[in-house]
């Protein structure tokens, strides 16, 4: 069974799935749709059997395929600790949306359309995290903008067309300067061996002066910032994610800002271990604002969809703080969190999409107290609110917990900052809890409320479940990621004592 | 280096696909002295045997090397790779020709032995470093295009832009025989592969001369302080023959300033980049701004061409291998994007009352679903996003930028690409997401549908699977610079 070529598979599979998606009757679009990306969580299931967690920092899954043999370039997919548990993420992440479409009043019209484009984002994200070659995870980078740009712009509320835009815009331009990154430490390479390679592994024995090393760790920061984001260059985000459909933001926020946080970890932290030492305390600052700006921003939000957003660019914040620490448990906290924030902002995006189809509004003032004639949905809403702010036993607990853990071990005042900034993300969603469940509502309007069931029921639990697995067992993700920190962390240390 | 007379038998073996090509066009220029109404089936049965034998004998070549004449005309792997295109895309064009001029109600026989004629100073183009054929080969190609632009009874667009590159590209020749003049003093030889090697006294002969010489040539790219005509050239055109100007007159009018790039010496290669380097800047931001304001689809796929001549030049500045492979790439590419592009537009034409403006593409996706498709990709290639050949392109420019470490270089393409998302997206946008459907009167044969969605096809399948054009574009670049 070693030589099953998992990956490909389940990057095929959703291809194949758009495929046949192009020949069936409209009606069927949505069953084949959820088909597909069921196999593919099936698999990525079957595929934790198979998967040798001690190995966590080699890649597994591997295969090679030669492209451009001349330039040094290959589809070299697999999977270690880290991008495997952006894979799960993956799987599970597009399965929920695609069951929550199928319920969702906004996908109303050219539902073969629609379900291609979701199917296709599948196939891209599973590229992007399974790419160790850096121009072909720069071609799955890339390509995933242009299903969001359909999912935004033809199905999306009503700034659709302007926020598809401005996504577009921000992202495709600030990855050009990652592109420019990367083809120069090919040449780089070149000039060094002799012979062009974008291979992570074979980019690794460069050997740049500083100064190049945070130039171009600058390039690629440009580029990761704008996508995971990190404040300033957050401003597409809240429009972007406020204005697709339900199932758009639930993938935007869920993976593809995990994107770039995950890009952050892998590229600029592995292949620029001095300049990110160098940057370090600049980066765990500026992770630090963006989590208190970010935080300020929602507060003051009245769409619930916008508030939903700016809260994932709070809880990058701590990602990208936590990532910088450059110990055990900061790393920890990152990864723990970028899984745990795909759940939660998941189940919020749902929560938000799942109020408009019943109330038609996404103001904050005219939902208030509305989810109390909703038993089942309140309740899960409730325990999706507490795990994203970070209470023990929910999701996020760990990343916050560990984050300061981690932050402890440079100076209280450093661990004290990152309260702080926790503090401020717990209250934004006190203050979304008390709107939206304890405040009075009078019932002046007939609104039939019917509570959540059936698919979308399927799907928030799909998102809700795993939040306790996070909370209550965290030593099983650990387990999945730990000889990948333990190995980057040695490498971090052997590369800077060489120089 | 001595030089003795000798008698050389010519090898005609190294042009038998040119004498092919002028073979058919004296066929098709008797043809339309014998008929006074020319049959077109004929015409286009002629042209297209003539066409595919010349491509079989090319394709059966393809590692040919040698040089006759005296040197006056060089087959490399080079000419050979950009003279597959140029006759396949001639062919092409074919197919798209004779529904749109009837559409127009401007029939013209001539119009086959001139498309004839631009083949074969096209291919001459690019196959030679004599300076004098490389003049009378302008001179074939330009005066080709003079009449194809201008071919549009009773419009005056078309005559404008005629007239107007008529008289630039007649300042552009003027130069660039200049140029070739000076060169010539300097050396004492018209081999531009011995003017450019050549130590000799008084260097600002040189200088001058190749700038000149490039000047000429820059005008008929469109280079940004010599754009002018290109705009109204291009938007006059019939637009079968704006997408021939697009694609073929791109290959032809780059490949000498291409062949020039192994031949920069060391002691003025900094000059070289510095020069090209800026126009190259000007053009693609300029392009691509006044692109972005255009309402014209047909003006703005105008400035986008100019703007991709900006990115080409900037490979150009590179005077390395990888900077030779990068541009012949994105040449070859750029020629099937542009021709594809413009392609779409022609035959939108056609619809009832469809001038090119920009809301009319709202809805396409409703009323012409694969028409849109394709022009989708055609945009998305031209904005460079993978897995399309246009990022290929790109990719590979950035590469050869980032090998001479021109920095600043690279960041105005960023911006200059980011610009031109605006504009790309916009019709992206419009055919997608807005509008409904309406009834366009459209009847496309099923040829010209056949032939669009291959180029769709092609442009998407040679981006995702590079090795293809690839493994030809660096045997030819290496041919060219390791001689």
């Amino acid at each position: 069974m070693a030589s099953f070529p998992l990956v490909s598979t389940s990057m095929l599979l959703p291809l194949v799935g758009s495929f046949v998606l192009l020949f069936t009757r409209e009606s069927w679009a949505k069953w084949v749709a959820s088909l597909f990306s069921a196999l593919v969580f099936l698999i990525a299931l079957f595929s934790l059997t198979l998967f040798n967690f001690s190995e966590a920092h080699r890649v597994q899954f591997e295969e090679v395929y030669p492209l451009v043999p001349e330039l040094g370039l290959k589809l070299h997919l697999g999977f270690d600790g880290l991008s495997y548990v952006m894979y799960l993420l993956t799987a599970l992440v597009s399965l929920s949306a695609i069951l929550w479409s199928t319920r969702d009043h906004q996908i109303n019209h050219r539902e073969k359309e629609y379900y291609i484009w979701l199917l296709l984002t599948e196939t891209f994200l599973v590229g992007v995290f399974a790419s160790f070659d850096l121009m072909v995870f720069y071609v799955f980078y890339e390509l995933t903008l242009v299903p969001m740009f359909f999912v935004i712009g033809i199905w999306g509320y009503k700034l659709r067309l302007y926020s598809a835009y401005k996504f577009f815009i921000y992202i495709f331009v600030s990855s050009l300067f990652l592109l420019l990154g990367i083809v120069s430490l090919a040449v780089f390479h070149f000039k060094s061996f002799g012979h062009y390679s974008f291979n992570y592994f074979d980019l690794l024995k460069n050997n740049y002066s500083l100064e190049f090393e945070i130039f171009m760790f600058v390039l690629f920061l440009i580029a990761f910032a704008v996508k995971t984001p990190i404040v300033p260059f957050h401003t597409w985000l809240p429009d972007a994610h406020g204005e697709a459909p339900t199932a758009g933001s639930v993938l935007l926020a869920a993976i593809l800002l995990k994107m770039g946080s995950y890009a952050l970890l892998r590229f600029n932290i592995g292949l620029f271990p001095e300049a990110s030492l160098f940057l370090m305390p600049i980066m765990v600052l500026w992770g630090i604002l963006t989590i208190v700006f970010a935080s300020w921003f929602t507060i003051s939000q009245n769409n619930v969809k916008r508030f939903v957003a700016y809260s994932s660019v709070s809880h990058m914040g701590f990602v990208v703080t936590s990532m910088f620490l450059f110990n055990a448990e900061g790393l920890r906290a990152s990864i723990t969190e970028m899984f745990a924030h795909g759940l939660t902002s998941s189940a919020l995006f749902m929560m938000a999409g799942f109020i408009y189809n019943r109330l038609h509004s996404f103001n904050m003032q005219a939902l208030r107290g509305s989810i109390k004639f909703m038993p089942v949905f309140a309740v899960l809403v409730v325990i999706t609110g507490f795990s994203s702010m970070g209470l023990p036993g929910g999701s996020s607990f760990w990343g916050k917990f560990l984050t300061i853990v981690g932050a402890r071990e440079y100076t209280v005042a450093l661990a004290f900052l990152v309260i702080v900034g926790a503090f401020f993300s717990a209250l934004y969603v006190l203050y979304l809890l008390k709107t939206l469940y304890l405040d009075t509502r009078e019932e002046s309007r007939l609104v039939h409320y019917v509570d959540i069931r059936g698919f979308k029921l399927l799907s928030f639990l799909l998102m809700v479940v795993p939040m306790f697995f996070v909370g209550f067992l965290p030593f099983l993700f650990f387990s999945l990621y730990d000889p990948y920190i333990q190995n980057l962390l040695q490498e971090l240390a052997n590369r800077v004592m060489e120089r | 280096m001595e030089r003795l007379i000798s008698i050389e038998i010519p090898n005609l073996m190294l042009l038998l696909p040119e004498l092919v090509v002028l073979l058919t066009a004296f066929v098709l220029f008797s043809l339309d002295l014998i008929y006074k109404r020319i049959n077109h089936v004929l015409a286009i049965g002629v042209s297209l045997t003539g066409y595919l034998i010349a491509l079989f004998l090319l394709l059966l070549n393809l590692g040919l090397k040698g040089e006759t004449f005296y040197g006056l005309y060089v087959r490399d792997s080079f000419s050979t790779l950009l003279q597959i295109f140029m006759v396949l895309l001639t062919a092409v064009l074919l197919g798209f020709t004779h529904a749109y001029y009837r559409h127009r109600a401007s029939i013209y026989g001539e119009f086959y032995y001139i498309l004839s004629f631009a083949l074969l100073g096209g291919m001459f183009l690019v196959s030679s470093y004599n300076l004098i054929v490389l003049y009378i080969a302008l001179e074939a190609v330009s005066i080709s295009f003079y009449i194809l632009t201008a071919l549009l009874r009773s419009d005056f667009n078309s005559k404008e832009g005629a007239f107007k590159y008529l008289i630039l590209g007649g300042v552009s020749i003027a130069l660039a025989s200049y140029g070739a003049g000076f060169m010539y003093l300097y050396s004492g030889s018209l081999d531009l592969r011995y003017v450019l090697t050549h130590l000799g006294e008084n260097q600002y002969f040189l200088i001058l001369g190749l700038v000149l010489f490039l000047i000429g040539f820059a005008i008929k790219i469109g280079a940004v302080p010599f754009h002018f005509w290109l705009p109204d050239a291009y938007q006059g055109a019939p637009t079968p023959i704006t997408a021939y100007m697009a694609s073929f007159g791109k290959l032809a009018f780059f490949a000498p300033v291409v062949r020039l790039m192994p031949l920069i010496q060391e002691h003025f290669s900094y000059a070289w980049v510095f020069t090209v380097g800026i126009v190259s800047a000007l053009t693609m931001l300029y392009g691509n701004l006044v692109a972005l304001a255009q309402k014209d689809v047909k003006r703005l796929l105008a400035y986008s061409s100019i703007a991709h001549s900006g990115y080409i030049m900037a490979g150009i500045a590179v005077a390395q291998i990888i900077g030779l492979k990068a541009v012949i790439y994105f040449l070859l590419v750029y020629a099937l994007m542009g021709f594809g592009s413009f392609m779409v537009l022609a035959l939108l034409e056609r619809a009832s009352g469809w001038e090119n403006r920009l809301e009319e593409f709202a809805g396409l996706r409703f009323s012409l679903p694969w028409l849109a498709v394709s022009f989708m990709v055609m945009l998305l290639a031209l904005l460079g996003v993978p897995p399309t050949v246009g990022f290929v392109g790109k990719a590979l420019i950035f590469m050869s930028l980032s090998y001479e470490r021109l920095w600043w270089l690279a960041f105005v393409m960023i911006v200059a690409t980011g610009i031109s998302t605006g504009y790309y997206l916009r019709i992206t946008a419009l055919m997608f997401m807005k509008g409904s459907s309406k009834e366009i009167g459209l009847k496309v044969s099923n040829v010209e549908k056949g032939l669009i969605m291959l180029l769709t096809l092609l442009l998407a399948i040679l981006g995702a699977v590079p090795i293809i054009l690839w493994s030809l574009v660096s045997t030819s670049a290496e041919n060219l610079f390791m001689r």
